[in-house]
């Protein structure tokens, strides 16, 4: 069987579109195969096992939920990354995403792809199973709903709890604001101010300040990053 | 329902007006038919009555009370007098010659015209046969009463009497039922234009007023409402048809173009200068395209898809969610977000655009309020309807620019320097539209208090 988990089917109709896709996934180490309509993606799809198959919702021939739910009929477990425009982001799509999967709006920045394929291909290969999660001398215990560092309390509201949460579970991966609205408020909207910045500037000061190194990162123009020095 | 606002529309009014002007005219006719009749029967037995006595006082002043007496007695009992009624009294009321069986005690009179009741006895008195007579007293004291029975005329004039009242109740009770009836009907096609009309308000341009084939005016009526319907339909289909193509026609290039424009920003193949230029722009497209988004967002909420999504949601706890979100935004601004109410607050609606809506609501109100002034938001269930308030205490909104807010792009002089595109608000109308929200818009001296009062939940 070929594939493996840096190996990606991306599903677009639109072909400068596809050429950038697969040449910045190319670019940034994932082995990228490519369909443009609908029958191709279900024959690719059952021939080789992809990490994540990527979506468009507008096929030329058949509708990309019809294709990605007659794949997972026929046994495809691969997290489906639903790429769609934004009129069409109606509550089938919103299903999805609670069953697992994740979509995006076009039109996407590709960092902002980027981070949802991490995310995503790495749910695909580990399950947490523990109660408590660490990242350097931060501890969150996912029962009693705490945060420490170096054994030092950190008083967090429950919103924030659930930020650091997501930002735990991925570490060392970039998350966009967008994906911390849908994951932490279950929000499918942009509000369009800096409202999430704000919000994690707060949470910052609170697991940052005074500490000995900093471990929730900025990243320019996409989001943040929670990581521990090397 | 349909009964009550029978009796309250302005056509069964009319109907009453016009039944209360042709009764009292009917009433009139038939009232002066009764008088004219009797009264040109009394007057014919009056004169009959005022010749016999003339009669009988020639009789008298000529022969005296013996020849009267004689005279009296000849004609009771003749049979061509019959009917005719004739006493004679004393000074004393002693009766001297009479076919009355006593002096009718209702004559008290010492003359002119008199009736009464005649009969034997008390009990018959009342319904005994009605007489009319004519009363003298004689110098020498001695009364003559002459009459005639007129009980026919009594019995004409108590039928014509019941004919009158029974033909003029059954006049109103009839013209009563028809314009229930009659305005029954005009009402209940006007319920069913407003019942579409509603229909059309809550759920889309797609409902049409039945049509009866009766061709009437009401037909026509309904059937130009409903060419008007399907006019305003088509030219929504096409608005939106034409967003829709601009919508999706735009994605694919912006997508394209921001595509390369990342590529280009990544490739690290340009000097510093350069590489601001590029983010500037891909910063700028990215507004472009939140705005477009949100158009784009606005125009789906008000083509009221979105409704069949509709569950029941509890605005305290999006509002509290609401405020948790914004709590960080209004603390860098050195003011206070305060949340106000507890428990259930149910409507019905979608979370979603709920939430955004607020959200819009509790950001225009931390960055148009005073800085490090109050921002309250407060949700609670008022007379069953649930009903969110943001209240802030900056310089508000001028009364008369308070509906212009709510136009696309539309922006305060006061806030034309703040972030933001004028959609916010927009927004929040599309949204309270598509939940049947009322918006109100008060002043809280100082500041501005923004309530949205939704349906109570069932309704």
């Amino acid at each position: 069987m070929t594939g493996g988990h840096r190996r990606i089917l991306v599903v677009e109709d639109d072909l400068e579109t596809a050429g950038q896709l697969v040449e910045q996934l190319t670019t940034s180490g994932y082995q990228v195969d490519l369909a443009t309509c609908g029958n191709d993606a279900l024959h690719r799809g059952t021939t080789a096992e992809y990490a994540v198959i990527t979506i468009d919702r507008m096929l030329p021939d058949i509708d990309g939920i019809a294709v990605m739910r007659q794949l997972r009929d026929d046994g495809i477990a691969a997290p489906f990354l639903i790429i769609s425009a934004l009129g069409e982001v109606d509550d089938r799509v919103r299903g999805l995403r609670a069953g697992g999967d994740d979509y995006l709006v076009k039109p996407f920045s590709f960092v902002e792809l980027l981070a949802r394929l991490e995310a995503l291909g790495r749910r695909s290969d580990t399950v947490a199973k523990e109660t408590i999660l660490r990242v350097g001398d931060l501890a969150i215990d996912l029962i009693s709903r705490t945060a420490s560092r170096r054994g030092k309390d950190i008083d967090l509201l429950p919103k924030e709890f659930q930020l650091l949460e997501y930002l735990v579970r991925n570490e060392g991966r970039v998350v966009s604001r967008a994906m911390l609205l849908q994951h932490v408020w279950d929000l499918h909207f942009d509000p369009s101010t800096n409202i999430i910045d704000v919000y994690v500037g707060r949470v910052r000061r609170k697991v940052d300040d005074q500490q000995a190194y900093p471990l929730i990162h900025t990243i320019r123009g996409i989001g943040y990053c929670l990581r521990a020095p090397r | 329902m349909l009964l009550a606002k029978t009796l309250t529309s302005s056509t069964f009014k009319l109907a009453l007006i016009a039944i209360g002007t042709f009764g009292v005219i009917v009433s009139a006719i038939f009232s002066y038919v009764y008088l004219s009749t009797s009264d040109y029967v009394r007057s014919r037995s009056d004169r009959s009555i005022m010749a016999e006595y003339m009669d009988l006082q020639g009789v008298y002043k000529q022969s005296g009370r013996e020849g009267l007496i004689g005279l009296i007695r000849q004609r009771t009992s003749d049979k061509a007098f019959a009917g005719h009624i004739y006493s004679l009294a004393d000074p004393s009321s002693a009766i001297l010659a009479a076919n009355l069986g006593e002096w009718p005690p209702a004559a008290t009179a010492p003359s002119g015209w008199t009736e009464f009741r005649a009969s034997g006895t008390a009990a018959e008195r009342s319904g005994g046969p009605l007489m009319r007579g004519m009363i003298n007293t004689f110098a020498s004291g001695d009364r003559l009463l002459v009459g005639q029975d007129i009980s026919d005329l009594d019995r004409f004039a108590g039928q014509i009497k019941i004919a009158v009242i029974s033909g003029v109740s059954l006049i109103f009770l009839l013209a009563g039922v028809a314009s229930v009836l009659v305005t029954r009907r005009t009402v209940g096609r006007i319920e069913q234009i407003n019942a579409t009309s509603r229909a059309i308000m809550a759920s889309g341009l797609d409902k049409r007023i039945p049509l009866r084939g009766t061709h009437d005016e009401w037909d026509r009526v309904a059937e130009n409402l409903n060419l008007m319907l399907e006019r305003i339909e088509t030219l929504m289909g096409e608005v939106k048809q034409v967003s829709d193509n601009l919508a999706h026609d735009l994605r694919t290039p912006l997508t394209r173009m921001r595509g390369r424009l990342e590529k280009a920003y990544h490739s690290q193949r340009f000097d510093e200068d350069a590489q601001v230029l590029l983010g500037d722009t891909i910063a700028d497209l990215d507004a472009v395209l939140r705005i477009f988004t949100s158009i784009t967002r606005i125009a789906q909420i008000e083509a009221q898809v979105r409704k069949e999504a509709f569950r029941t949601v509890n605005l305290v706890e999006i509002t509290r969610e609401v405020v948790e979100l914004y709590d960080a935004a209004a603390e860098e601004k050195g003011s206070c977000l305060t949340m106000i109410g507890e428990g259930e607050v149910p409507a019905t609606g979608d979370r979603d655009l709920i939430f955004d809506a607020i959200a819009n609501l509790v950001d225009n109100a931390i960055k148009h309020g005073r800085a490090g002034g109050d921002v309250i938001v407060a949700s609670e269930t008022v007379n069953g309807a649930p009903v969110i308030s943001i209240t802030d205490d900056g310089p508000g909104i001028p009364t008369d620019q308070r509906d212009q807010v709510f136009k696309r792009f539309y922006r305060l002089e006061q806030s034309r320097y703040t972030p933001g595109n004028g959609l916010g608000l927009s927004l929040v109308a599309a949204v309270a539209r598509l939940h049947g929200a009322r918006i109100e818009m008060s002043d809280s001296l100082p500041g501005l208090q923004f309530k949205l009062w939704f349906p109570a939940p069932g309704t």
